[in-house]
C-alpha cells in the first residue's frame, strides 16, 4: 500500500518547478519507478508533482546541425519507434526497444529512464543499506550476482538504464531546469559514482528535473548499436550490455565511444576499449584484444564472476558485428 | 512409502467421506460427438469480460480489510507486541496478536502441524505476528506499521546443505532432521553395478521455486449468527471447510466455503491458510465481513514453494542399453515445518524404467524459511532433472540414441509398488515413438550435430520422459445432474475449476450423454453448502475423478427420463434410447420425442440423477506417461539459450477436451521452462536470511519471449477401458515434469556442457562454457 501523499498536476513547467521546490516533493513522469519506490518505502514522497500535463516536454524535434531534441516526457516506446532516431541513432533506438516490457515502454519516459533509482534488491528491499543512509552495503558480502564489476566503491549497484549508455555513447547532453534557472550538462557528467557520493545517483538537486535530451548531429561515418544480455527475454535489466557509437573512416575506427551497461554504478565508458580500437580495423585480433582490455581492471564479487567472460563475449561480438 | 495405501502428505489428516460406488458398470464410449472436441470454455465470457467474481473480487456491505504483520526475520522470538497505537488509528476496528485472547487458535494446515496462528517463536521470515481489520486497506496497513513488536533475533540456517552440520542453528529443538531418512530398496544394487558395462555417478541440484499464482491467496469471511461463510481462492472447498472447522472447533454444518472462480493455485491452495482463520476471527470480533487477501510479497514468503533438491544418482547400464542398477540419494527442505521437503523425490528413479536393482534414500531437513506446499507434481520435475539427464549421459557413454535407450527400458508393470501390479495402459513407448516422429527427432539430431562450427551459435535437441504416480482419479466423488422439464440441464459438483477448464470438460460429458449444448448446461460448483463432495482439484485427479462421476449422474437421469417416456408412450423401456437430446425407439424409427413434450416430465418438473465415482480397477495401476522434445539454439560465448520449439507427447488417456488438454501441455511446458531456466528463490543466507527477490520483477517467471512460439501437443490415447468409464487420465502435472530436463539435454547436445543445476540462464551457462574452454 502506498503511504499518504498529496498530489498536484500543474499545467506549466514554471508551476511544476515551483511545486518541486517544496520539501519532500517528487516529480511523477511515467510513474513506473516512482510508485514502486513509494510502495516499497525506498524513499518518502510527501507531495507528488505530476508532469503529465506538460505538453512542452513531450515529443521529438529536429535540432540544428542534424541533431535531435527529445522532450524528457517522451515515452520510451516513442523513442524506440521514432524514424529519425532509428535512422540516425541506432544505438538509442535499440536500447529503448530493450527496456523492460511493452507496457512499461508505453508508460515510462526517456527522462525517467535516465533518472531511475538503482535496482539493487537490498536497496529496494527492507535493508537499511549504505545508499539509504545505513552503514552497510549488503551486496558486498551477500547476494551480489547482479552487482558491479567496475567502479564499485563502498556501494556495488549497477546503473539500471539501457538508454543511458546509448546516449552517453552518442555524446548526448541534457537540459536540467529548476525554478528560474536552466542548465545543460553532458550526460556523461550527469551520473554520480558512489566514490563521489554514495547516496545519490545523479547531479540533480531535489528541486530540479530533466526537461530535454539533446543529441548532436551524427558525426561522419557514425555507426551505433546496443546489445544487451539478460536472464529472460523481457522485463529484465542487463546482466551485461554494450553501447557502441563509433566513427569509421576508411574501414578504421576514427573516434567514438564504447559504454557498458550492467557493469558499474554509472553508465561505464570503457576508455580501455576505445584506446585499443582507435585507428584500427575491427579484425578478430583487435576485437578480442579490446574485449579483454575492457575487463582488465574488473573486480569481481563472490557471485558475479561470470560477468567477466560475459562482457568479453558481448563486446567482442558487438565490435565484430559493427565492423562488418 | 507405499503410494496406494498411504495418502500423499498433503492429504494426511484430511477427512474424506466414503461415497457409494456406482452399482452399474458403465463402459467407456466407443465413439463421441462432443467429448474430445476443441470447444471453447463454457465460462470464457465471464473470465474474459471480468464479470467472473473471484474471491479477491468479493465485496460485501460493511466489509473490512485485513492486513497481516509478519516477522521480518528468519528466526526470532517475539517478546512483546504493543498494539495500542495501532488500535487508536482512524478506521481500525480490531487487532489480533499472540497476546490477544484468540491466540489459542491453531492453524489448520494439517493434523500434524498444530502450529499457533500467531507464533511467538517465529521460525521463518513471513510468519504471522499480528493482524488488523480496518475500514480500508490503507487504514489496515497504516495500523500494521504502527504495531510495535520487540523481537529477540535468533541464529538461523538458510541452506539445507548446511543445516545438518554439528554447529548449525536449530530450527526445532529436536534437530534439523525432519525424520529418519526414508529408504527404498529392491534387488541388489552392488551386484547390479558389477554387471554394468558403464556406471556413472553425478550430483544434481534444483532451486526452490515459488508458485506465484495470478490471484494471491486469500479469503473473505462473514458470520450470520453462528454460521460462517468463507469465500476463498482455493483448489478444494471441502478441505478449507474441514480446516476451518478444525481450527475454530466448529461443526461442518456451520461452515460454508465457496470457491467459484479462482486464479491459479498449482498446489499451494489445496488447504485453508492462516489467512482463512484470521479473516474468520477478525470478522467474529468486529461483527463485520472481513477480506484478507495477501500481497504479492507475502505469497513469496509464507504460502508455499517447491523445495530445493540436492540429488546424487548412480546408474549402471550394459552396452545393449539394459539398465542394471540405480542408486539415489536426495535431500531437500520443506522449510521451517514438516511440509514434504523430499516428497516423492525418488519416485521416478524407482519406477519410470525397468531396472531390477534400485536403492534410494531421501532426507528431509528443516531450515528457517517458509514452509513448502505441494507444487505441480511434487518431487517429480526435480527427480526428472536428475534421472533424465543421467539417461542422456548413459546413452552418450554407450553410443546409443537417447530415445532408443529409453525404449529398451519401458516398464510393463509398477516395480516400486507391492506385488508389482501392471499398468492398465502405458503409452510411454508410443509417446517416445510418435513424439519423435512428429518432432522430426532423427533429422533434427543429425542437423544439429552437422551444424557448422563457425560463429558462436550452436543447435541441439533433447528429450526427456516421465510418468506421474497419481493422475488416476479416485472415489470419493458424487455429482448430481438435473434435467428440467423444458429439456435443459443443471450440473452440481463440488469440484473447483482452478483455471484448467474442469467445468468445460464436465459440461461436455453431460452434453455427450444428454444431447444438450455444453454451453447451455447450468453449473453449480465448489460450494460446500450446496454442492456434492469432490476432492480438491490437485494431483491431476480432477477430470479422472469427476468426469466418470458426472457421466454416471447423466446416465442415471437419462434412464429416469426413458422410463417416464416408456410409461407415457406405453412401450417397453428397453426399446427407447436418447439421441441428440431426443427420445427415440429401436422399434419404430418414426418415434422421436423432445423431453419437454413429455407430460409426465412436466408434472415432475425436474428429474435428479445421482452419480458416484466407481473404484479404480483392483490390482492395477492407472498412471499418465509422457515424453517431451525440444530444440534449442545456444550462443556459446554469452550463454544465451533460445528455446526454438517444444513438443509434448502425452498419454493421459482419452482427450476429453482438446483445447483444455493443449492448454495444459503449453502451460506445463511454460512452467517447466521457468523451473529449468529462469526461476530461483534467493535467500540472503550469509547475512540476514531474508528473501531478496520476493517480487515479480526480481523473481523471474518466464515471459512470452522465453517460451517458444511453436509448442506442439501430440496426444497418445491407448484406449484405456479399465481406468474409469471415460478412459481419461490426468494431464496437468505430467505436462511439466520432463520439460526442464529436456532443455538441459538439448543444451548438452548443443554445447557438450552438462548443466546439473537449475536454472540454465546466461549467468550460469557462460561460466560453465568458459570453464569448458579452460578459461
Amino acid at each position: 500500500m502506498l503511504p499518504k501523499f498529496s498530489y498536484v498536476r500543474p499545467t506549466s513547467l514554471d508551476e511544476a518547478l515551483t511545486h518541486l521546490s517544496s520539501d519532500g516533493a517528487k516529480p511523477h513522469a511515467g510513474g513506473s519507478d516512482l510508485l514502486g519506490c513509494m510502495r516499497d518505502g525506498v524513499f518518502e514522497a510527501r507531495k507528488v508533482v505530476s508532469l503529465s500535463a506538460l505538453q512542452e516536454l513531450k515529443g521529438i524535434r529536429q535540432a540544428g546541425g542534424g541533431g535531435l531534441r527529445i522532450g524528457a516526457l517522451t515515452t520510451v516506446a516513442e523513442v524506440a519507434s521514432n524514424s529519425l532516431v532509428r535512422e540516425r541513432y541506432s544505438a538509442l533506438a535499440q536500447a529503448a526497444a530493450e527496456v523492460a516490457s511493452p507496457q512499461l515502454r508505453n508508460q515510462g519516459t526517456i527522462g525517467g529512464n535516465l533518472c531511475q533509482k538503482p535496482r539493487c534488491w537490498y536497496y529496494r528491499g527492507e535493508f537499511h543499506c549504505l545508499r539509504k543512509g545505513g552503514d552497510t552495503c549488503y551486496a558486498l558480502a551477500g547476494e551480489n550476482q547482479f552487482h558491479c564489476v567496475l567502479g564499485g566503491s563502498r556501494c556495488y549497484i549497477v546503473h539500471p538504464s539501457d538508454t543511458a549508455p546509448a546516449l552517453v555513447a552518442l555524446q548526448a547532453s541534457i537540459r536540467i531546469d529548476r525554478r528560474g534557472d536552466s542548465r545543460v550538462v553532458p550526460l556523461e557528467d550527469f551520473f554520480v559514482p558512489p566514490s563521489t557520493d554514495v547516496q545519490r545517483e545523479t547531479v540533480l538537486e531535489p528541486n530540479e528535473i530533466v526537461t530535454e535530451i539533446l543529441l548532436p548531429g551524427p558525426a561522419r561515418g557514425l555507426r551505433s548499436s546496443y546489445r544487451k544480455v539478460r536472464d529472460r527475454g523481457a522485463w529484465d535489466f542487463a546482466l551485461a550490455g554494450v553501447a557502441l557509437a563509433l566513427e569509421f573512416n576508411g574501414g578504421r575506427v576514427a573516434g567514438g565511444r564504447v559504454v557498458l551497461s550492467g557493469a558499474a554504478p554509472v553508465p561505464w565508458r570503457s576508455r580501455e576499449v576505445e584506446q585499443v580500437i582507435a585507428g584500427k580495423a575491427l579484425d578478430a585480433a583487435t576485437c578480442g584484444a579490446a574485449a579483454r582490455a575492457a575487463m582488465a581492471d574488473a573486480q569481481t564479487l563472490r557471485r558475479n564472476g561470470y560477468k567477466v567472460p560475459l562482457f568479453e563475449a558481448v563486446i567482442e561480438e558487438e565490435l565484430t558485428n559493427i565492423g562488418v | 512409502m507405499t503410494l496406494d495405501r498411504e495418502r500423499p502428505y498433503w492429504l494426511e489428516g484430511i477427512d474424506l467421506p466414503d461415497t457409494p460406488s456406482q452399482d452399474e458398470d458403465i463402459e467407456p464410449w466407443d465413439e463421441t460427438k462432443v467429448v474430445g472436441k476443441p470447444l471453447p470454455r463454457v465460462d470464457a465470457y465471464e473470465r474474459v469480460s471480468g464479470s467472473a467474481v473471484y474471491s479477491a473480487d468479493v465485496v460485501l456491505p460493511r466489509m473490512l480489510y485485513a492486513a497481516i504483520l509478519r516477522c521480518p526475520y528468519p528466526h526470532a522470538e517475539v517478546k512483546s507486541v504493543d498494539t495500542g497505537a495501532a488500535e487508536k488509528l482512524p478506521g481500525v476496528r480490531a487487532v489480533l496478536s499472540a497476546f490477544s485472547p484468540e491466540d489459542a487458535a491453531t492453524r489448520p494446515h494439517s493434523e500434524f502441524i498444530r502450529e499457533r496462528l500467531f507464533n511467538t517463536h517465529c521460525r521463518y521470515e513471513g510468519e504471522t505476528v499480528a493482524a488488523v481489520a480496518a475500514e480500508t486497506p490503507y487504514d489496515a496497513w497504516d495500523a500494521v506499521r504502527a504495531i510495535e513488536v520487540e523481537y529477540e533475533r535468533l541464529p538461523f540456517v538458510s541452506d539445507e546443505r548446511e543445516a545438518l552440520e554439528p554447529d548449525a542453528p536449530l530450527v526445532h529443538d529436536a534437530g534439523n532432521r525432519v525424520a529418519e531418512p526414508s529408504t527404498y530398496e529392491r534387488g541388489d544394487v552392488e551386484a547390479g553395478f558389477a554387471q554394468a558395462d558403464v556406471v556413472l555417478e553425478q550430483e544434481y541440484r534444483s532451486e526452490c521455486e515459488i508458485h506465484t499464482p495470478m490471484e494471491p491467496h486469500g479469503a473473505v469471511a462473514k458470520w450470520d449468527g453462528d454460521q460462517l461463510t468463507v469465500w476463498e481462492s482455493t483448489q478444494g472447498v471441502f478441505n478449507v471447510q474441514s480446516g476451518v472447522a478444525s481450527a475454530l472447533g466448529m461443526q461442518f454444518s456451520k461452515v460454508r466455503v465457496i470457491g467459484h472462480y479462482m486464479g491459479g493455485g498449482f498446489g499451494s491452495k489445496l488447504s485453508s491458510g492462516k489467512y482463512t482463520v484470521i479473516a474468520a476471527l477478525l470478522a467474529k470480533k468486529t461483527a463485520r465481513p472481513v477480506k484478507c487477501v495477501l500481497t504479492r510479497e507475502e505469497t513469496f514468503l509464507a504460502v508455499g514453494n517447491r523445495p530445493p533438491s540436492n540429488m546424487r544418482l548412480k546408474a549402471g547400464v550394459k552396452r545393449d542399453g539394459t539398465l542394471t542398477a540405480m542408486q539415489f540419494w536426495g535431500t531437500g527442505t520443506g522449510g521451517a515445518y514438516r511440509a514434504g521437503g523430499t516428497s516423492l523425490l525418488d519416485w521416478l528413479v524407482r519406477d519410470l524404467y525397468t531396472c531390477p536393482n534400485a536403492k534410494t534414500e531421501t532426507t528431509d531437513i528443516y531450515i528457517n524459511a517458509g514452509p513448502a506446499r505441494p507444487f505441480r507434481a511434487p518431487g517429480h520435475p526435480q527427480c526428472a532433472w536428475a534421472l533424465e539427464q543421467m539417461m542422456d549421459a548413459l546413452a552418450v557413454e554407450i553410443g546409443m540414441d537417447p530415445i532408443e535407450l529409453r525404449l529398451k527400458n519401458i516398464p510393463a508393470y509398477s516395480q516400486a509398488r507391492e506385488g508389482n501390479p501392471p499398468y492398465t495402459t502405458t503409452g510411454l513407448k508410443e509417446c517416445l515413438e510418435e513424439g519423435a516422429r512428429s518432432f522430426g527427432w532423427t533429422e533434427a539430431r543429425e542437423r544439429s550435430s552437422a551444424a557448422s562450427a563457425d560463429g558462436p551459435m550452436r543447435r541441439g535437441v533433447g528429450v526427456a520422459s516421465c510418468l506421474w504416480p497419481y493422475g488416476m482419479g479416485s472415489p470419493p466423488a458424487t455429482a448430481i445432474v438435473k434435467l428440467y422439464s423444458d429439456g435443459t440441464v443443471n450440473l452440481n459438483t463440488g469440484a473447483a475449476d482452478i483455471g484448467t477448464g474442469t467445468k468445460t470438460v464436465l459440461a461436455m460429458v453431460v452434453a455427450e450423454e444428454l444431447g444438450v449444448d455444453p454451453g447451455e448446461v447450468q453449473i453449480e460448483n465448489a460450494d460446500t453448502g450446496t454442492t456434492q463432495f469432490a476432492g480438491a482439484s490437485g494431483g491431476s485427479m480432477t477430470v479422472p475423478s469427476e468426469a466418470p462421476t458426472v457421466r454416471a449422474a447423466a446416465i442415471d437421469v437419462k434412464h429416469q427420463l426413458l422410463e417416464l417416456a416408456a410409461e407415457e408412450m406405453n412401450v417397453a423401456v428397453s426399446t427407447l434410447y436418447l439421441k441428440d437430446g431426443k427420445v427415440q425407439s429401436t422399434a419404430d424409427p418414426e418415434v422421436e420425442r423432445e423431453p419437454s413434450s413429455l407430460r409426465s416430465l412436466g408434472r415432475r418438473r425436474m428429474l435428479t440423477g445421482v452419480g458416484h465415482r466407481a473404484p479404480n480397477p483392483a490390482g492395477k495401476v492407472v498412471n499418465p506417461f509422457a515424453a517431451q522434445f525440444c530444440e534449442v539454439e545456444v550462443n556459446i560465448r554469452t550463454g544465451e539459450v533460445n528455446v526454438l520449439r517444444f513438443l509434448g507427447a502425452h498419454d493421459s488417456g482419452r482427450v476429453m477436451s482438446l483445447l483444455t488438454y493443449k492448454n495444459q501441455v503449453v502451460g506445463g511446458i511454460t512452467m517447466g521452462i521457468g523451473f529449468g531456466m529462469t526461476e530461483a528463490r534467493v535467500l540472503d543466507g550469509d547475512q540476514t536470511g531474508k528473501m531478496v527477490n520476493k517480487n515479480w520483477h526480481d523473481y523471474k517467471l518466464p515471459t512470452a519471449l522465453d517460451v517458444p512460439p511453436e509448442v506442439e501437443c501430440v496426444p497418445v490415447d491407448p484406449g484405456d477401458r479399465e481406468a474409469n468409464n471415460t478412459g481419461a487420465k490426468g494431464i496437468g502435472e505430467p505436462a511439466t515434469i520432463p520439460t526442464a530436463a529436456a532443455v538441459a539435454n538439448a543444451v548438452f547436445h548443443a554445447t557438450g556442457v552438462r548443466m546439473t543445476g537449475t536454472p540454465i540462464n546466461p549467468s550460469r551457462l557462460v561460466e560453465a562454457l568458459a570453464a569448458q574452454r579452460g578459461e
